[in-house]
């Protein structure tokens, strides 16, 4: 079943070529595109795409706005932004308003279209780093400050099951503590409730 | 009807993969692409494309430099810029480096494949002031430049008709359509558009000139 996405970039050539291309790949279906912040929110709430595709540089409704009320318009779509630069801090306020994650536009065909279906299933993606919904929330709350105990409690888990996705998290993130998984929480704006 | 063949160069995969996609059901033949500036002119040199389609703002020596490269070593190749920049400074380095077209990418894909058409019909396509009709205006044919340059340099009518082995008749024509394609009124204007523009070297002026 192909992934319905809709493709969002103000520039012309950059979005017909995209729309050209991944009508050419089966694990993608185009739905719909748009030139524009506003146009894009539009889209989502009539389309309900299951990923949109949105460059951040646009003029008009920014992105980040874009982004936030997408979120709001159509709940169940997930929003990839494709990324000119590799910037920290354009990655975590995407992500901080609700953004699956980040693909940069340097980034091989067969990567975007691993992105867009990690999104679709829901997963959190930066560059090299790819978290399950489930260790999203949970990094999430440890960020926030929240003990295993606690977490377990409010998701009604085995306390074992945390202290397992603290070792995923701590593998993937490349840390040893508790206090670096905290560090790349916020780094990402999980510690937000979103 | 041979197909185009075009070299595409663009550090941004994606969109590069996207051009290629649009340039392929246009039945233009991409033969090759290039992630950054060293790699487009080994492309250049190893496959001779009738196009090289090249974006400026490429990692590892930068787009310009590359033109410029490609113009002096393999001038058969017609190099179109394909840039997010929209702006006169980037269009007059783009040609005095050799570009023969500049397309901007909010510009759609229809452009860029009528500006890759024309230009292997012999246009130079290097809109000023952006959008479609100024480059009808704008676009000069190699005869015109070639006039134009011996204007710039302060020749004669008489003189250019002899060096182009055409008649007078003829410099004049091109003279006047010169003026009209640039929106002047005097010689001398038409030398300083031109010159402003960057369609035109001005260096010394050549011996025998009397001012």
């Amino acid at each position: 079943m192909p992934v319905k996405i809709a493709i969002v970039d103000d520039h012309a050539l950059v979005r017909e070529g995209l729309n050209q291309f991944l009508n050419g790949r089966p694990e993608v279906e185009v739905v719909g595109t748009a030139a524009d912040g506003r146009s894009a929110v539009e889209l989502a709430g009539r389309l309900r795409p299951d990923v949109i595709l949105l460059d951040m540089a646009m003029p008009g409704l920014d992105g980040l706005s874009a982004i936030s009320q997408i979120r709001q318009s159509a709940p169940s779509t997930r929003i990839l932004i494709l990324s000119m630069y590799d910037d920290p801090e354009h990655t975590r306020a995407a992500i901080e308003r609700g953004a699956s994650g980040l693909v940069s536009k340097a980034s091989p065909p067969d990567e975007l279209i691993a992105a867009i279906e990690a999104a679709a299933a829901g997963e959190t993606l930066v560059p090299g780093v790819r978290l399950s919904p489930r260790e999203r929330e949970v990094l999430g709350r440890i960020a926030r400050g929240e003990g295993n105990a606690e977490i377990a409690a409010v998701l009604s888990i085995r306390l074992k099951t945390v202290e397992g996705y603290c070792g995923s998290l701590m593998r993937k993130l490349d840390t040893h503590t508790r206090a670096g998984l905290v560090a790349h929480g916020r780094r990402l704006g999980l510690d937000c409730p979103n | 009807m041979t197909e185009i063949r075009v070299v595409l160069a663009d550090d941004h995969t994606i969109v590069r993969k996207g051009i290629s996609a649009l340039l392929r059901a246009a039945a233009i033949d991409v033969v090759g692409e290039a992630g950054d500036g060293r790699e487009l002119v080994r492309c250049v040199r190893d496959l001779r494309p009738d196009v090289a389609l090249v974006d400026l703002s490429m990692p590892r020596l930068d787009g310009l430099e590359a033109v410029r490269r490609i113009a002096r070593r393999h001038p058969e190749t017609r190099v179109v810029i394909v840039s997010v920049f929209d702006d006169a400074e980037y269009r007059i380095c783009a040609q005095r480096a050799g570009a023969w077209g500049y397309v901007r990418k909010d510009e759609a894909s229809d452009r860029l494949i009528d500006v890759i058409r024309r230009v292997m019909s012999g246009e130079v396509c290097l809109p000023v002031d952006g959008g479609a009709e100024e480059t009808q205006l704008d676009a000069l044919t190699p005869r015109e430049r070639e006039v134009l340059q011996l204007i710039a340099e302060g020749r004669k009518n008489a003189e250019i008709a002899q060096m182009m082995n055409r008649s007078v008749h003829t410099v004049r024509n091109h003279r006047a359509r010169l003026m009209r394609k640039l929106g002047v009124r005097s010689g001398s204007d038409l030398v300083r558009v031109s010159a402003e523009r960057g369609l035109i070297r001005l260096g010394a002026p050549p011996k025998g000139l009397t001012t």
